[in-house]
């Protein structure tokens, strides 16, 4: 299964759900896959999308939230798993897409490549986690974890494939569009009487 | 007995409406989270392992709704530079900064004292609105005045806790 594939297998599952999703090539494939307001677009803080995940769950419990991470990514970060474990909203779901490069930057090997597991580190820090490594694995698993409404993660091998758009390079437009779809448009996009 | 500025801080986010603090810890910021437990017990408080993981759960905060807050040694200014910079300037995302100084005047510990030197120029750098309390009496106010300035603007900002007040040398 290939990245792409996994992003639209996802995709079909999406409700109302918001998602944060990880810069480079998880992002492009999202946005291929459906652009939708409720999709938060990274264009930088490598590392941080499980982290901006965490937060947006504990401010919205009224709403299911996904993290879309890489391998890479989550290895930069990876105290966060810590910190998730620690809070456990259940209404938060991380998935990982593991390829096992650095996908975005030229395919440079990453530490999972040689047998580090992110679904034992979940798993070590109190996270319901489960590696996956076909589509039916991956649609199975996402069924359980919509049932058991615990802090899951779901990392899911991959196969890099060559991403075919990417989504607005507008950062404040991506953030206003995404917070006016969760019922929260900042202040500076209303008018208002003096 | 808390210090005469913790009190002052905590009214000062209180009064801003500030939901969810999210932290690392430092012995003058212990103060703080007490203070707020104890007096301001809505506002939530989150443990993170790094100051860089701090700033995005404060921003996946904001994306929700609510106003957060970080608390953390200054030391950690440099642990989460890239997001201060590709995620909260770059989004124009809202987080108070409350640090407290290491490497400024009164410092024992060498070690601290470049990372000290660098935090002013780090935050003009990225065009980031900061303030120091130098006296108890004005923490409120300067607080109240960088949350104003932060959620008005759509800015980081950032609240600066000298040694010299931290510590009552």
């Amino acid at each position: 299964m290939t990245r792409a594939d996994a992003t639209a297998c996802l995709m079909r599952r999406l409700r109302d759900h918001a998602v944060v999703v990880s810069l480079g090539h998880p992002a492009y494939d999202l946005y291929v896959a459906g652009d939708r307001a409720e999709n938060f677009y990274t264009w930088g803080s490598m590392g941080l999308t499980c982290s901006i995940a965490l937060g947006l769950a504990m401010a919205r419990p009224d709403r299911r939230v996904v993290a879309i991470d890489g391998d890479g990514s989550l290895l930069m970060n990876l105290g966060t798993l810590a910190t998730i474990g620690s809070r456990r909203p259940p209404n938060l779901l991380v998935v990982v897409w593991d390829n096992q490069a650095y996908g975005t930057t030229g395919g440079q090997p990453t530490a999972t490549a040689r047998g580090a597991d992110l679904a034992g580190a979940a798993a070590a820090m109190g996270l319901e986690s489960i590696t996956t490594r076909t589509a039916d694995e991956f649609d199975r698993a996402l069924d359980q974890a919509e049932a058991r409404r615990r802090t899951t993660a779901i990392v899911v091998k991959v196969d890099e494939s060559a991403p075919q758009g990417r989504p607005p390079l507008d950062c404040v437009f991506i953030k206003q569009r995404f917070m006016a779809a969760l019922g929260v448009p900042e202040d500076a996009t209303r008018g208002q009487a003096i | 007995m808390p210090a005469s500025w913790a009190p002052g801080v905590c009214a000062g986010l209180a009064a801003s409406a500030i939901g969810h603090i999210v932290y690392v810890p430092d012995n003058p910021l212990s103060q703080l989270l007490a203070g707020l437990s104890r007096d301001y017990p809505h506002i939530s408080q989150t443990l993170a392992t790094r100051e860089e993981e701090a700033v995005g759960i404060a921003s996946g905060l904001y994306l929700g709704g609510v106003r957060p807050a970080v608390l953390m040694q200054s030391s950690g200014l440099g642990n989460c530079a890239n997001a201060i910079g590709s995620l909260l300037v770059a989004y124009q995302i809202p987080v108070v900064f409350v640090m407290s100084m290491r490497g400024d005047a009164g410092e024992w510990n060498w070690a601290q004292v470049p990372m000290g030197r660098a935090i002013e120029p780090i935050l003009d750098s990225f065009g980031v609105p900061h303030a120091t309390v130098d006296r108890p009496e004005e923490a409120e106010s300067i607080v109240r005045a960088l949350c104003e300035t932060a959620f008005s603007a759509r800015v980081p900002a950032a609240c600066l806790l000298p040694r010299r007040l931290t510590t009552g040398e």
